[in-house]
């Protein structure tokens, strides 16, 4: 039996869609990316300090000088340790406040663009919805992206 | 003692005492470079490190807000010291910004941490816009005082856009409009451009900043730019390749000038760009372009003005300052005139007011303040802080409204 496999289960998942939501998280995901500060990992964080680093006298002095002031950090730390949604949900309580002051929806239609070119678009993904502008740049799509950060 | 002026901003905190001639523009954040393991590099320290590729950033700042305070203390920690402008902020008055629309809790850490961890004798908060469009009134001859100004500032940052309008000197809050792209979603838009269409650049915050700075520009008529899909001659206009920086012989990027190589150029990496260069600055004007659901600056102005008493519009728009990092890219007034225009009424003229450093303007603002006659009675001191904490200052803030 092994190797063989229906042609059909095959065919169904190269037509998967993707419905309104997972489309919906998908901006999302991409708007979230935009305020994101760093793509990769600490470059420090795999450092581990051990004795057989080399030490030298200005980084000695460093972190003597850093202990001392480092108290008042972790306090301020512990004490302000709220997050960003936090903070938006407390502020709820008078307006003009951050949610009332952002800038309103557009009343113009919204314009598309390929994601693969750059150029102004027309037709969309028909499994993602992503924008392309012309059959080279959906292939382009469909080899590199559609339907790749699914989940 | 002089007061020591503080813009801290989200990427740069603009710095220095009242009685210097300029600031030190320092960058607020915490960096850590993969090339030198030892240490990281706090403010300007990075101009020590020599290969700032895959830089990574720890910001004090989340969204425009100061959330991370250990970060923000240590920045702070280097910026008053003798690395940073030479001095404590120990018995000093300080004059700080914060953001538009703060929140209570991070202006009660900001009251907490200068008090008690820097242990200053007094100071002011108010807001980068406000200070520009003091310095705006010291500036200009046409308006004499902060009284009779009516102005309104677009403050184009890191972290979003805010349009501010003032009223016969007086913000009116309820007409301020944020829109949330800034500085970091440009270069994040193009990081994210350059890495799907060229090379994965996704870690080099760094240097597509640098290169955003270098090539973007903003194009005055969008739909005539995006010829560049049509005409192989308008192409050639727009289309530039970028070279990357590899650190040792090219310590910075720069665009390529065809038919005069530098040394080694063959062997560099290189960027095309196109469509790249004012597509992304667009999102300034069209943030439903990658689907943040607000409006571009242009139509914020308008909708701000709308907020606003409509014996003063002739003014604030014959008053529109516009500073903040993200407004030095090329053609970006033209083009905010052009749209504004549009938008307002016909009878109305439009004039925009773009000072020659829009990064430090609100910091000149600032000095100007601190070193004004009754610039005393603004301070909240130390008596005041011990005696009724955040509310006392909260209840000054409303009263000066």
């Amino acid at each position: 039996m092994a190797g063989r496999e229906s042609h059909r289960i095959k065919d169904a998942e190269k037509k998967r869609v993707l419905d309104e939501a997972a489309r919906q998280r998908r901006a999302r995901k991409a708007l979230e990316a935009l305020e994101q500060d760093n793509f990769q990992d600490d470059p420090h964080a795999d450092l581990v300090m051990s004795k057989k680093l080399p030490k030298f006298q200005d980084s000695i002095k460093n972190s003597k000088e850093k202990k001392g002031k480092r108290k008042g950090a972790e306090y301020f730390r512990a004490k302000y340790r709220k997050t960003f949604q936090q903070l938006l949900e407390e502020d709820n309580k008078q307006k003009p406040n951050y949610v009332s002051a952002s800038a309103p929806e557009p009343k113009k239609p919204v314009r598309h663009f390929c994601a693969v070119c750059g150029n102004f678009s027309i037709y969309s993904c028909t499994a993602c919805g992503t924008r392309y502008c012309r059959i080279r740049c959906l292939r382009t799509h469909q080899d590199t992206r559609c339907l790749k950060w699914t989940s | 003692m002089s007061v020591v002026v503080l813009d801290n901003g989200a990427y740069t905190a603009k710095v220095g005492l009242a009685t210097h001639d300029e600031p030190q523009v320092v960058p607020n954040c915490i960096m850590k470079a993969k090339s030198e393991r030892r240490r990281a590099f706090v403010g300007n320290q990075i101009k020590e490190c020599r290969d700032t590729s895959a830089l990574f950033y720890i910001l004090a700042f989340q969204r425009g807000y100061l959330l991370n305070w250990d970060t923000q203390k240590t920045v702070w920690d280097y910026i008053f010291s003798k690395e940073g402008i030479g001095c404590s902020l120990e018995g000093r008055t300080i004059l700080i910004t914060e953001p538009q629309m703060n929140f209570q809790s991070v202006q009660e850490a900001m009251l907490e941490m200068l008090f008690e961890e820097y242990r200053v004798a007094g100071m002011y908060k108010t807001t980068a816009a406000d200070l520009a469009a003091f310095n705006y009134v010291t500036d200009s001859e046409g308006c004499p005082s902060v009284e009779a100004l009516n102005c309104i500032v677009v403050d184009v940052g890191y972290s979003f856009t805010h349009v501010v309008p003032f009223v016969l000197g007086r913000r009116i809050q309820e007409g301020v409009r944020r829109i949330d792209v800034g500085g970091k979603a440009l270069t994040n838009q193009l990081k994210e451009l350059i890495s799907y269409r060229h090379l994965n650049v996704m870690d080099e915050s760094h240097v597509v900043n640098q290169i955003k700075e270098d090539v973007c520009f903003v194009a005055e008529d969008f739909k005539d730019a995006m010829r560049v899909h049509q005409s192989e001659e308008r192409r050639k206009q727009v289309a530039i390749e970028y070279v990357l920086p590899d650190f040792t012989t090219v310590k910075r990027g720069y665009i390529r000038v065809p038919g005069k190589p530098r040394e080694d150029e063959d062997q560099q990496q290189l960027v095309p760009l196109c469509n790249e260069r004012f597509t992304v600055p667009e999102l300034l004007f069209n943030p439903s372009d990658i689907g943040i659901k607000q409006v571009g600056i242009p139509e914020a102005i308008a909708d701000s003005l709308k907020a606003c008493p409509w014996q003063a519009h002739r003014d604030l728009l014959l008053n529109i300052l516009i500073v903040g990092g993200s407004s030095q890219f090329k053609g970006f007034l033209p083009r905010l005139k052009r749209d504004l225009r549009a938008l307002v009424p016909h009878d109305l003229e439009v004039a925009l007011i773009c000072p020659e450093d829009p990064v430090r303007y609100a910091w000149f603002g600032g000095r100007e303040l601190a070193t004004s006659a009754n610039f005393d009675d603004l301070v909240y001191t130390r008596d005041d802080y011990e005696e009724f904490g955040l509310q006392g200052l909260l209840q000054q803030q409303q009263q000066m409204r």
